[in-house]
């Protein structure tokens, strides 16, 4: 890639959210997760750690914001003065967006954040000069900083935990940022598998690992192309469309109202991930 | 003020000559040549050979014969003792020269032979075989020994294989910006993915 085709073909290199000129071609990745279905158990997360060679950093470091969850729970609680058992606890499973108009991307001096053609957000660790600018810059917080060598000088894997890295992706060093990939190292493998047999990926051929351990079925991963997709029927039945910022059925009252949104729609950020609302007992 | 300003250039100077000995020493990625190390394997395997023409002495064995992976992997793979000896317990020819000597005593000694790496990425690179050979073997239908050659090089004319092309990511984009036919009767043509993510995971 030399730097006159980077200059002059900046649009392919930097995708916005599909337009007329780009739309999407045979993929792109989506998800949805039903808050009704989460418990907050965690298992998502577990098992992110587990695919996604992620360190674990102890307490005092995580104090200081220094962990490395691609996928955490966050925590609500009911603010009506009841006590703690009673709180009344919401949970919202928060990982990269991979939004179709990412902020993180527009800032990243070095290009070291992509969109690419189906639809992720990629990071690549190789061409990161942890400028963190693009974790400044994400609504989410979703982007996490490598602020140690955790493989050598902190010692995360000590042997013979090391065996249980997953070799289909790097371990990260010090000074670059990561975050959610959507498990991209299985969407490329059942992809390859896919293309070798003259097909496209079939509904529920690939997972993510937070979707394979969810022991609810909160979340729901796929192919937003393809029509038979269950993340796009579930996106088309909740009346969410991935290229608008501001959805209809937002604006309409109605009795029993749909329940999937999207987190921080307003920015434009066109999000790739849609949530279903948990269901309150007030509302029911 | 001049006399600093060539002080500190002089400086940089030794600093880069310094830093480009200190690379040199190392191990260069890419020589003038392209040309990789030369790598000291356990016996020498003779490529030229095995998979070499027949009007050079070669016996024309198709590549994928015993990088049998390639095709539907990753990674290519190295064919293990049991391939060698599977012809060569038959071939009473050449069954007392030395270097099949050196195979049968790992051959009886049931040990694996501990061949080195010729073309190695780094390990944050993840080049998928499988998709170079299915596109050009079997959806073009190229020879073999030419499609695995435009990265391995004229590996049937040598006998410890050697890197002969630069391997670098420059020189993969470089192809991949290119278009190229889709089968071998189609006018359509395509150009190899370029998102960084196809590599880089």
């Amino acid at each position: 890639m030399s730097i006159t085709n980077l200059l002059t073909n900046w649009s392919d290199f930097r995708q916005q959210h599909p337009s007329a000129a780009h739309p999407h071609r045979e993929y792109k990745w989506a998800m949805s997760i039903d808050l009704d279905s989460c418990t907050g158990c965690n298992a998502c997360s577990v098992a992110c750690y587990a695919e996604n060679n992620l360190p674990v950093v102890g307490k005092e470091k995580f104090a200081h914001g220094h962990s490395h969850h691609w996928m955490r729970i966050e925590r609500y609680w009911d603010n009506d003065g009841r006590e703690f058992a009673d709180q009344g606890a919401q949970f919202l499973p928060m990982l990269c967006q991979h939004c179709e108009s990412a902020p993180c991307e527009t800032v990243c001096p070095v290009g070291a954040t992509n969109h690419t053609a189906d639809g992720l957000n990629s990071q690549v660790y190789n061409r990161c000069v942890g400028s963190r600018y693009c974790n400044a810059n994400c609504p989410y917080k979703v982007r996490y900083f490598n602020w140690y060598n955790y493989p050598t000088t902190e010692n995360v894997w000590p042997e013979p935990m090391n065996q249980q890295l997953n070799p289909d992706l790097s371990v990260r060093s010090k000074g670059v940022m990561e975050k959610c990939t959507f498990c991209v190292q299985r969407l490329r493998a059942s992809m390859n598998d896919a293309r070798t047999q003259g097909r496209l990926v079939i509904d529920g051929e690939v997972q993510t690992a937070c979707q394979q351990v969810c022991p609810t079925g909160a979340i729901t991963f796929g192919n937003l192309v393809d029509p038979s997709a269950k993340v796009g029927k579930q996106w088309k039945q909740q009346q969410v469309d991935l290229n608008i910022d501001k959805q209809p059925k937002d604006a309409e009252e109605k009795a029993a109202k749909l329940r999937g949104y999207r987190i921080l729609e307003e920015l434009r950020t066109y999000p790739s991930v849609m949530y279903l609302e948990q269901l309150r007992e007030s509302a029911v | 003020m001049n006399y600093f300003l060539r002080l500190s250039v002089l400086l940089v100077g030794l600093v880069v000559s310094a830093g480009s000995y200190a690379a040199n020493t190392v191990q260069p990625l890419t020589t003038a040549d392209d040309l990789g190390p030369k790598v000291e394997q356990p016996f020498e395997f003779p490529h030229n050979r095995h998979a070499g023409n027949a009007d050079k002495g070669g016996m024309e064995i198709n590549c994928m014969y015993c990088h049998t992976y390639a095709r539907r992997s990753m990674v290519a793979g190295i064919p293990p003792v049991q391939k060698c000896i599977g012809c060569h317990q038959s071939i009473e020819s050449v069954r007392e020269t030395p270097r099949i000597k050196k195979l049968f005593e790992y051959w009886e000694a049931k040990k694996a032979i501990p061949w080195k790496k010729v073309h190695d990425l780094p390990e944050f690179v993840r080049f998928n075989h499988e998709r170079h050979i299915q596109r050009f073997v079997f959806a073009q239908n190229k020879p073999v020994q030419e499609a695995c050659g435009y990265c391995h090089g004229d590996v049937k004319t040598m006998t410890v294989a050697r890197r002969q092309k630069p391997l670098s990511m420059g020189w993969c984009v470089s192809c991949h910006q290119k278009d190229h036919p889709v089968d071998a009767t189609s006018t359509k043509t395509t150009h190899g993915p370029n998102d960084c993510w196809q590599c880089h995971k």
